[in-house]
């Protein structure tokens, strides 16, 4: 069977800090095929951030370390290849789009010369090519007046233009994975859909797969094909996107599906918030880092780790409660209630 | 400070930067000044700057006691520091350290370590009102400045320009010319000098500050212009202030020192290290080490625990240091 | 840009005009008649009458005033009362001895350039601990204390530098061209040196330091550049922009005469000259001196500023 473009098995990614170690990744797994495109959900602080800057080694080394874990590229484990080999990987086969435009983007350097680096770089063009490719990239992420916009700088763009061009940066060298970290997230709510609508086009165009990060579940919706949730550095559940939207098993995707606005509903419904705090990632629990605000945890919950529990076509959940309790228990809750068609 | 709302924020401090505002307050930051436990968990961390914090106290603490003991007309030291004794001092030069006189004495034989106790009163003195002269200035016209921005803005940067514009030992030297020599005029020639700085540091914070939302709560509230300018906006702007405060009352200290060195400032019988060292410059060549060594120790120690806890103090408030 | 240069000429005017305002109040104020003085003891009330007369001291302040900046403008800065020499000349006597200090003083703080660079580089290491306390312990050293030392230890223990004096031979002007200028130039070049090289090093430190923790960085390091590219190209731009202006504002303050180092080893320059002539009361020259010093500041500032636009570009539209 053919390697799968990406798999990640088991990441642990700790941070030793002089307040002690912050296990902000923790025995995370998640793969993904070609041209595919894949959800990481979570709050801040889930560790959705380190494991894609761990994927790219791009953990500051101190205080970070990737402690365990195998990351196939290809089958080829990223971990085990010194620096010039990774260098050659980043922005080449695997590009990062960040959260923050602003200050993602060197103030001083025009825009250009930012998006012809990584040309120059991996693909050895010259640099008049590579400028001319960067001014035909922005075009192609639909910034107007491409030509003259190329000789600028970055705090001559507006939010969403820089989000562009970082996005243009990104698949500058064609790569095969593309990571998002919330794109979205620092702009303005109408030029959301729009950059959501330019990695998806840009996708197609260039076949990439795609792994986008965030913390709104309508994102993913939209975009992605299968899901990953995570808490408190772990994944408590992934799987397709229609299964775990579905057929979800973890109490902590209960609780981020209840918090949505449904425009179907007819009678008005309080959203349901998750009670409590994002888990203190210097006092984990041995156990799921969801105890403490978890309705319906047990004794063992905070002690061990649940194993992986399949309960649907290549979706899995940790969770303790035994099956049929949960499926009793979701179907009580108010946000899974049948709506009236 | 205690009736800031929980919105309290500020922003980065920028002592000369020509970043507009709105390039600064890109980088969102929010450190209320009730958590001086935080800052303080921070600086704990700098040993440093710990150092200069002790450095400080026992500054102070000896400074103030001779304040205090001068103001009581107590003697505070081993020996009366103008207390001359031909025979401590056989060729005119003074005599080295000893059990009895641990920094020796000068050529007058006169204790070197009771004076340069009693000096510290002077150096006290110095930093803490020629800074709160500075303050007191800069803190009205620069909260002013940037509240109300416009003409007002533009005017009273426009003046603090000018005093930017003169290097600073001269000017001090010019304002010294004109008021003559001696002990106050020195507070005062340097504390009028030194009010932009303050007053600069706070009108970019307060730039920042004044858009955020209590402040127009508080002015839904109904309160007066002043009173948002005092009583909300300042508290929230000040952490940068301390900063400079440290290096004032430093960088006071020094220019005094240079003042006296020049024969301008401290006049005899008075005594400051400044002074001192002036004074004791003509017996190094015939080999009197010790009359020289000990006020400028004293002096370079002191000015370095100043700006070694300023330092300490503004990398533990710069909210960008990331841990 | 251009608007940018512009409007700073237009803050440079109006500066320069308060500056000659509060010089001249300060000239107004300094207690003592220079007429008496000029006129000498036992001179009677008609010469010291006359002599007021022809320095115009018995105008209206505000027409002494206009005819002080008239003077100005003309670039006449009146004539010394003790010398009876044009202040102009004696600033352009004393101009090379600060003019050489200055340059060698701020090119021996550029090397606090690479050194606060590689401390950013190498933080928590031995070496970055050693250099920052080194910096901190030196920055506070006043300038008259360590100019002290320097020519007590290296001037007259070791003599092995001349501890006064100044003068000499010159090439361009700025160039000491003989041994006697180049060796009297080296103990206060080091001096000044050597205080600004420790502030320097750690202020680029500090620059260095949150360039390298930014979100940019990340993103250079992102696409793959080596680390070397990544520090030098996108880290160093950035860090050596605040840095750069430090440099830039010693040189001009530094030409306005350090005042505390040309005393200390009697160099003659033009803080020596002012410093003598505030104790003889010549006003003309300290007036003279006083607003050189302070011209030559602003420029420097100004084109610091300029330099720094074109570096940072966010500048230009403040």
């Amino acid at each position: 069977m053919a390697d799968k473009l990406l798999e990640v098995s088991d990441l642990s990614t700790h941070f030793f800090t002089h307040a002690g170690v912050v296990k902000a990744v923790n025995g995370v797994s998640f793969d993904l095929e070609q041209g595919e495109t894949l959800g990481i959900v979570g709050e801040s602080g889930s560790g959705k951030t380190v494991a894609a800057l761990s994927v790219l080694r791009l953990i500051p080394d101190p205080p970070g370390k990737v402690v365990e874990g195998k990351i196939l590229l290809r089958g080829r484990d990223l971990l085990g290849l010194d620096d010039d080999e990774m260098r050659a990987v980043r922005g080449n086969d695997i590009a990062m789009i960040f959260q923050d435009p602003m200050t993602s983007l060197n103030p001083v350097f025009k825009i250009g010369v930012q998006i012809a680096e990584a040309i120059v770089l991996h693909q050895g063009k010259s640099k008049r090519e590579a400028w001319q490719m960067a001014a035909e990239l922005l075009a192609k992420v639909g910034i107007p007046d491409a030509q003259r916009r190329v000789n600028e700088y970055p705090f001559e763009y507006s939010g969403g233009m820089r989000q562009r061009a970082m996005i243009a940066m990104a698949i500058s060298c064609n790569p095969d994975i593309l990571i998002a970290d919330e794109p979205t997230t620092a702009l303005d709510v109408t030029i959301q859909a729009q950059i959501m609508d330019v990695i998806r086009e840009m996708q197609s165009v260039y076949n990439s797969a795609v792994i986008i990060i965030t913390h709104d579940l309508g994102v993913v919706a939209q975009m992605a094909d299968k899901v990953s949730v995570m808490y408190g550095g772990r994944t408590v559940e992934y799987g397709p996107v229609d299964e775990v939207y579905y057929n979800p098993h973890q109490p902590y995707t209960w609780g981020l599906l209840g918090s949505l606005p449904r425009l179907d509903e007819t009678e008005k419904q309080r959203l349901t918030p998750i009670k409590g705090q994002p888990p203190n990632l210097l006092l984990l629990p041995p156990g799921c880092p969801f105890t403490g605000r978890c309705p319906y945890e047990r004794e063992v919950c905070r002690q061990t780790w649940p194993e992986r529990e399949i309960v649907g076509p290549d979706h899995g959940v940790h969770c303790w409660i035994p099956l049929d309790e949960r499926v009793a228990i979701r179907e009580k809750l108010p946000q899974f209630q049948a709506s009236v068609a | 400070m205690a009736d800031t709302t929980s919105a309290a924020s500020f922003a980065q401090p920028q002592l000369d930067s020509p970043l507009p505002p709105t390039v600064e307050s890109e980088i969102p930051t929010t450190r209320p000044l009730g958590l001086w436990a935080d800052t303080w968990r921070r600086l704990k961390r700098n040993r440093m700057a710990l150092v200069g914090l002790g450095i400080i106290v026992v500054f102070l603490i000896v400074g103030m006691s001779q304040v205090i003991a001068h103001l009581a007309g107590v003697q505070l030291t081993p020996y009366d520091p103008n207390a001359v004794n031909y025979a401590l001092t056989p060729e005119g030069i003074g005599s080295p350290p000893s059990l009895s006189h641990p920094f020796g004495t000068d050529y007058l034989g006169r204790d070197v370590l009771s004076r340069t106790l009693v000096a510290a009163r002077i150096s006290v003195l110095v930093g803490v009102i020629a800074v709160a002269i500075s303050l007191i200035i800069g803190l009205s016209l620069g909260p002013v400045a940037g509240y109300y921005g416009g003409a007002t803005d533009a005017v009273i940067m426009r003046i603090a320009d000018v005093f930017f514009a003169f290097p600073y030992i001269l000017f001090v030297l010019l304002i010294m010319t004109v008021l003559g020599p001696g002990f106050t005029n020195v507070f005062i020639a340097i504390g009028i000098l030194s009010w932009a700085t303050y007053a600069r540091l706070v009108r970019g914070s307060v730039l920042s500050v004044k858009t955020m939302e209590f402040i127009e709560a508080a002015r839904a509230q109904g309160a007066s212009d002043l009173r948002i300018i005092f009583r909300h906006l300042l508290p929230n702007t000040m952490a940068p202030v301390y900063v400079a405060i440290a290096m004032g009352v430093g960088g006071a200290i020094v220019t005094e020192a240079a003042l006296s060195f020049l024969g301008i400032g401290i006049q005899p019988p008075d005594a400051s290290w400044g002074s001192m060292i002036s004074a004791y410059l003509t017996y190094l060549p015939a080999g009197s080490w010790w009359m020289l060594l000990f006020p400028s120790l004293a002096l370079v120690l002191t000015v370095f625990g100043f700006i070694s806890f300023g330092n300490g103090l503004r990398d533990a408030t710069d909210p960008k240091l990331k841990e | 840009m251009i608007a940018y240069i512009v409007r700073r000429l237009f803050q440079l005017v109006l500066v320069l005009i308060g500056v000659s305002m509060i010089t001249f109040t300060i000239m107004f104020l300094i207690p003592g008649d220079p007429a008496v003085t000029l006129a000498g003891k036992g001179a009677t009330p008609e010469t010291v009458a006359r002599i007021r007369h022809r320095l115009a001291l018995d105008k209206p302040v505000y027409v002494q005033y206009g005819m002080f900046v008239g003077r100005l403008v003309r670039g006449d800065l009146g004539e010394s009362y003790q010398f009876n020499r044009p202040v102009m000349q004696m600033i352009k006597e004393a101009l090379p001895n600060t003019a050489q200090l200055a340059i060698a003083a701020v090119l021996i703080e550029l090397l606090g350039i690479p050194l606060g660079i590689y401390s950013a580089l190498r933080q928590f290491t031995f070496w970055d601990t050693a250099l920052t306390t080194a910096a901190l312990i030196i920055w506070g050293i006043p300038v008259f204390v360590l100019g002290l030392f320097m020519q007590w230890f290296f001037g007259l223990k070791l003599n092995l530098f001349p501890i006064a004096g100044g003068g000499g031979e010159t090439v361009l002007w700025v160039i000491p061209a003989d041994y006697l200028n180049l060796s009297c130039l080296v103990l206060p070049a080091v001096t000044l040196g050597l205080i600004e090289v420790a502030y320097i090093s750690y202020m680029q430190r500090a620059s260095m330091l949150e360039v390298i923790r930014s979100d940019y960085v990340r993103t250079a390091r992102a696409k793959g550049l080596p680390e070397r590219t990544v520090v030098l190209k996108h880290g160093l731009k950035n860090a050596l922009i605040p840095v750069m202006t430090i440099a830039g504002i010693d040189l001009g303050a530094l030409m306005g005469g350090a005042i505390l180092t040309e005393t200390v080893f009697s160099r003659p320059g033009i803080g020596l000259m002012i410093y003598t002539a505030i104790g003889s009361l010549d006003l003309p020259v300290v007036a003279g001196g006083v607003l050189f010093a302070t011209l030559v500041y602003v420029i420097a500032n100004l084109v610091v500023d300029i330099g720094y636009a074109l570096v940072d570009p966010r500048i230009r539209y403040e």
